[in-house]
């Protein structure tokens, strides 16, 4: 059987072609890689036709070619970590252009039972642990910027919990591009076993230029726990996509939360699917576009499983010519009883020619389900504006105080973790600063 | 200190605007108490939106001086520096605005304006407790967010505080008795009495004479369609309150 080939993808399949001669790789891997090229191949970009893309310009991509970046090393003082660090006791792992940076990287002491390292390492002394980040998905979803990770990517991360291992420092990972108009494919894994509970930081910046597409897999055993924060500050010519995908068992608790205010053209996909009864998930974010920056967040999970709660706020602000997408799904398929699952997105728009496109979606298959969803889309509240203004606040502090509460609150409800809130918190009011609609 | 001049003022846009203040004509002068009276509709709250500077009227002409400069010249936050202060008769909530942070963010804008130096936490603190006690405010209602999960009568307590907090020249008290019992009342009122002041003028706006039991006013007001209908001492408000509005209403 033959199969086709879209046209647009013909650089990177060169590109495989020439990084296979190099890769001293176990021939499981190869196999995989080789299996998600194939897939890439035949899904090729997707178009505004896909319903997924629908709101999505890609012509900044398909535009160009990106080659993927190969590893380097530059000064640390040149990368300009500090603004991006949370703990001073995290076990931290730095990359570079998707490559783990072993001199820049402290792990620490870790904990019995706990594993932390590259995904490099992870392959050639625990394929157990490799193969267990590795998903089916790669061969069988139309994700075609996921499967092209699965062929091309450099390295990542791998955090892995025994059952009942309790890691208390957070887990930060810094991902920093350093690139040029290169592709950047990092793929990491967090495997934890019943019982066990971490606290894990991504961080996505760089100078510019670059596409990074990332991958992570997380896997919750019964009772295992993990907040997740993730924030996304390229620079505003870079594009990003990144892909999440987690699963939960029986009793698991995943609280995440997003903060988009990078790149030029981003997307996040986060995919939970709820395989064990009475897990919660936690999908929340914000994302703080200006300029001309596209942000899609899509989110799609899946209750298999009875009894299972889904809390999941979105909020979005945006000026200048920004464009905001969210596409939020929650299933409950057919046995899925009792499920508790509600979606909100809430969108201020700062300027004439901002724009959201929101699609909340709930589809329901079981009984005895509470379910909500719901979006709204507007303007900072003019009676709150006045009432700070005949105190004396000028117009512009009071625009950015209102700001600042409406996305503060989406941190503030969503994220326990007392270190992670300040942060983002930090994060926020940098953005604020910057701001010309505040 | 305050000179309204023939003001007349619309609210709404285009084909639909309303005019409301029909040639208000009315002089406040510093330390002065003047109470508002009028009955629902009669443009009471129209006129101290228009003081304020609350977007959503238009003044079509008529002038307003505020020590000898051109009010309606200011933007709001503008106004509210050079010290005037509005109590809301429906003050804001606002979600994830800390009641603090949003006091001491107004205050040393005012300050500021003022050419006073800029509190800090601590020294903000200081003022705040001594404020608080004049109007029995606990200080948990400081750290909850702006008028949000208040009681009526705690929201209009709030609105003194921050006036005592401000230090207005001018305060316009919108309604500020609606939706108080006696005992809510009489807190309120006798934090406005000890914010009186030789240099602080007050401008009462209230439906009903029962306010001016518990703040004195030197000056009483009707307003009837727009403009002021009737003038005089503090025994006009109890004339008013016997035979009510109604015998003025061939004059409005």
């Amino acid at each position: 059987m033959s199969v086709a080939v879209k046209p647009e993808t013909a650089p990177y399949l060169e590109a495989f072609r020439t990084q296979e001669g190099n890769a001293a790789e176990p021939d499981w891997l190869l196999d995989r890689r080789a299996a998600a090229l194939k897939q890439f191949a035949a899904l090729g970009f997707p178009t505004r036709r896909d319903e997924p893309w629908r709101f999505t310009n890609l012509a900044l991509l398909s535009r160009a070619t990106f080659p993927p970046a190969l590893a380097s090393k530059p000064e640390k003082h040149r990368l300009a970590l500090e603004p991006y660090l949370v703990s001073q006791a995290a076990h931290r792992i730095v990359l570079v252009n998707g490559y783990v940076v072993s001199a820049l990287s402290p792990i620490g002491r870790l904990p019995k039972g706990v594993w932390l390292g590259s995904t490099t390492r992870a392959i050639a002394e625990r394929k157990d642990l490799a193969l267990a980040g590795y998903d089916e998905r790669d061969t069988t979803a139309a994700q075609p910027f996921a499967s092209l990770n699965g062929a091309l990517f450099s390295d990542g991360f791998v955090l892995a919990l025994a059952p009942g291992a309790v890691l208390d420092a957070p887990v930060e990972i810094i991902h920093v591009g350093h690139a040029g108009a290169q592709s950047v494919h990092p793929r990491s894994a967090v495997i934890a076993g019943p019982g066990s509970k971490a606290t894990l930081i991504e961080t996505f910046y760089g100078s510019g230029g670059a596409w990074t597409n990332s991958v992570l897999r997380i896997e919750l055993g019964a009772k295992a726990s993990l907040d997740h924060v993730r924030i996304q500050d390229e620079l505003p010519d870079a594009i990003h996509f990144g892909v999440t995908r987690a699963r939960l068992e029986r009793g698991a608790r995943y609280d995440g939360f997003t903060l988009t205010t990078g790149a030029r053209l981003s997307r996040q996909d986060v995919q939970v699917t709820i395989e064990g009864e009475g897990a919660h998930c936690g999908v929340n974010g914000a994302y703080l576009l200006r300029g001309e920056q596209e942000a899609t967040t899509a989110t799609v999970i899946d209750h298999a499983a009875p009894g299972a709660t889904t809390r999941e706020v979105f909020k979005g602000v945006i000026e200048d010519r920004a464009h905001g997408v969210f596409l939020g799904r929650i299933a409950v398929r057919p046995g899925a009883d009792k499920t508790d699952a509600h979606q909100l997105n809430r969108n201020l728009l700062l300027s004439p020619r901002a724009a959201v496109d929101t699609k909340p979606e709930l589809e329901i298959l079981a009984d005895d389900v509470k379910c909500s969803h719901g979006a709204t889309v507007g303007d900072l509240d003019e009676a709150a504006l006045f009432y700070l203004r005949s105190r004396g606040i000028d117009e512009a502090a009071a625009r950015r105080m209102l700001i600042e509460a409406f996305a503060t609150d989406a941190i503030e409800t969503a994220v326990s973790v007392g270190e992670l809130r300040a942060h983002l918190c930090r994060r926020l009011g940098i953005w604020l600063e910057q701001s010309g609609s505040a | 200190m305050l000179d309204i001049k023939s003001l007349h003022a619309t609210v709404g846009e285009g084909t639909d605007a309303k005019e409301i203040l029909r040639g208000i004509d009315l002089s406040v002068g510093a330390g002065e108490v003047h109470a508002i009276m009028g009955p629902n509709g009669s443009g009471k709250s129209t006129l101290a939106g228009v003081l304020a500077g609350r977007p959503g009227y238009t003044v079509t002409s008529g002038k307003v001086l505020y020590e000898g400069r051109d009010l309606l010249a200011l933007a709001a936050d503008e106004r509210a520096r050079q010290g005037i202060f509005l109590a809301f008769q429906y003050p804001v909530e606002i979600p994830g605005v800390n009641n603090m942070y949003f006091l001491r963010s107004a205050l040393n804008a005012v300050r500021k304006s003022r050419g006073e130096n800029e509190l800090d936490a601590g020294q903000f603190l200081k003022a705040v407790r001594e404020k608080l006690k004049l109007l029995d405010i606990g200080e948990d209602l400081l750290q909850r967010a702006v008028n949000v999960g208040f009681s009526g009568g705690e929201k209009k307590r709030n609105e003194i505080f921050q006036m005592a907090m401000l230090e207005p020249r001018l305060a316009i008290l919108d309604e500020t008795d609606s939706g108080l019992d006696i005992d809510a009342l009489r807190v309120v009122a006798t934090g406005v009495n000890r914010l009186r002041d030789p240099k602080r003028s007050i401008v009462l706006i209230t439906h009903y004479q029962r306010l001016l039991e518990y703040i004195e006013p030197d000056r009483v007001h009707v307003l009837g369609g727009g403009k002021i209908l009737q003038s005089g001492d503090k025994s006009l408000a109890l004339e008013l309150e016997k035979r009510g509005y109604a015998h003025l209403g061939s004059a409005a």
